[in-house]
């Protein structure tokens, strides 16, 4: 049987079959079509129905089971909700078990919201770290705000005020007004 | 439900058990695989996954034998919430007694639509696993309940009859 113990093992591993199976196309179709469309349809409709208020149902249900630590942080103001990851429980278990079957994990978290939150009508601005150190921001697709500075939205809880958050850009992948797995800007970290 | 034994696990969390939910997006992949790559495309995926990914495990119960089989599925089941599972090891085989199927029961309770070869996953996915460890693997399910038997070749199974395995139900 295939559990939900280790399920980010092998939904990782999957990835990379996927792309043997049918390139980089296939994998963005599955991230869209099966996660986005069927697995995770309850957010998507969530979101779609209540917007922000939506997010933070979705995302505080679904972290706080996978990540009962709190190796996260929400937070939100009228017009952007954000989460903060500062132990992503995803990650973690493939770095803390070594493994790896395909090139960017990390990918898929956009691989799958870029798409829900562009039907709902949201933009994301994003970086992540490739080590369990992310952040979040979502913001309507019709707004005209930008990036957060640090701490302005999530306090002391930003990641970015870590010490060991990366102060040379090259090292995080980033995303700017974002909805597609491919916009990703700079970078040059590899997992 | 008891903590799972992390040393009969090849890869381990830092929670007892997983997130129900997943079961949704496990129901999903198979949804896309069976209908981008068809049944034999899903079927490929599933034995290389077995020989694969579960190869740590596959290790195992070649150098283990049964008890070790036995000892993966207890632990392995007590990760997976919701499951009502027994298993008894015999001298020439393992039964592990499904209960209620973890899987199919959430996604009930979810009220998603369960691909209807669901339960065969177990099957293609074990017999990978099982060959791979110089193990049989059979399978009689039930749509939530079933009977896995891993055996040794003394066991001398008969062949998987594939009308034991009942199509998945919402």
């Amino acid at each position: 049987m295939i559990g939900c113990y280790d399920f980010c093992g092998h939904y990782e591993w999957t990835f990379g079959w996927l792309e043997r199976a049918g390139g980089h196309a296939l994998v963005r179709e599955y991230w869209n079509e099966a996660i986005n469309h069927d697995s995770q349809r309850h957010a998507r409709d969530l979101i779609r129905n209540e917007g922000i208020p939506g997010m933070l149902k979705y995302w505080g249900h679904t972290l706080l089971e996978e990540s009962p630590d709190l190796g996260f942080n929400i937070s939100h103001r009228e017009d952007v909700f954000r989460i903060d990851f500062h132990d992503c429980p995803s990650r973690g278990f493939l770095l803390r078990n070594g493994l790896k079957n395909y090139r960017d994990y990390c990918d898929h978290c956009m691989g799958w919201t870029g798409p829900m939150l562009r039907e709902a009508g949201y933009v994301i601005d994003h970086e992540h770290n490739h080590l369990g150190q992310c952040w979040w921001e979502v913001r309507p697709a019709s707004g005209t705000g930008g990036q957060a500075a640090p701490g302005a939205v999530a306090g002391a809880k930003d990641v970015r005020l870590r010490p060991d958050w990366p102060k040379d850009p090259a090292l995080l992948d980033r995303y700017c007004k974002a909805n597609d797995p491919d916009a990703k800007l700079g970078g040059t970290r590899k997992e | 439900m008891s903590a799972p034994n992390p040393s009969e696990l090849p890869y381990v969390d830092t929670k007892p058990q997983g997130s129900a939910d997943f079961y949704y997006a496990t129901n999903a992949t198979f949804r896309f695989l069976i209908g981008r790559l068809g049944r034999e495309g899903w079927v490929r995926y599933l034995e290389e996954l077995g020989r694969g990914y579960f190869s740590p495990v596959n290790d195992r119960w070649r150098a283990g034998g049964l008890p070790a089989v036995a000892r993966y599925w207890r632990a392995f089941f007590d990760a997976e919430p919701g499951a009502r599972v027994e298993v008894q090891a015999l001298s020439d085989r393992v039964e592990v007694r499904v209960h209620e199927c973890p899987a199919i029961k959430h996604l009930r309770a979810g009220g998603r639509e369960i691909v209807g070869e669901f339960c065969q996953h177990c099957y293609h996915l074990g017999t990978a696993r099982t060959e791979a460890a110089g193990l049989t693997m059979r399978l009689h399910g039930d749509n939530g309940s079933c009977r896995h038997t891993y055996a040794t070749a003394a066991a001398v199974l008969p062949p998987q009859d594939m009308n034991d395995i009942a199509e998945a139900r919402s």
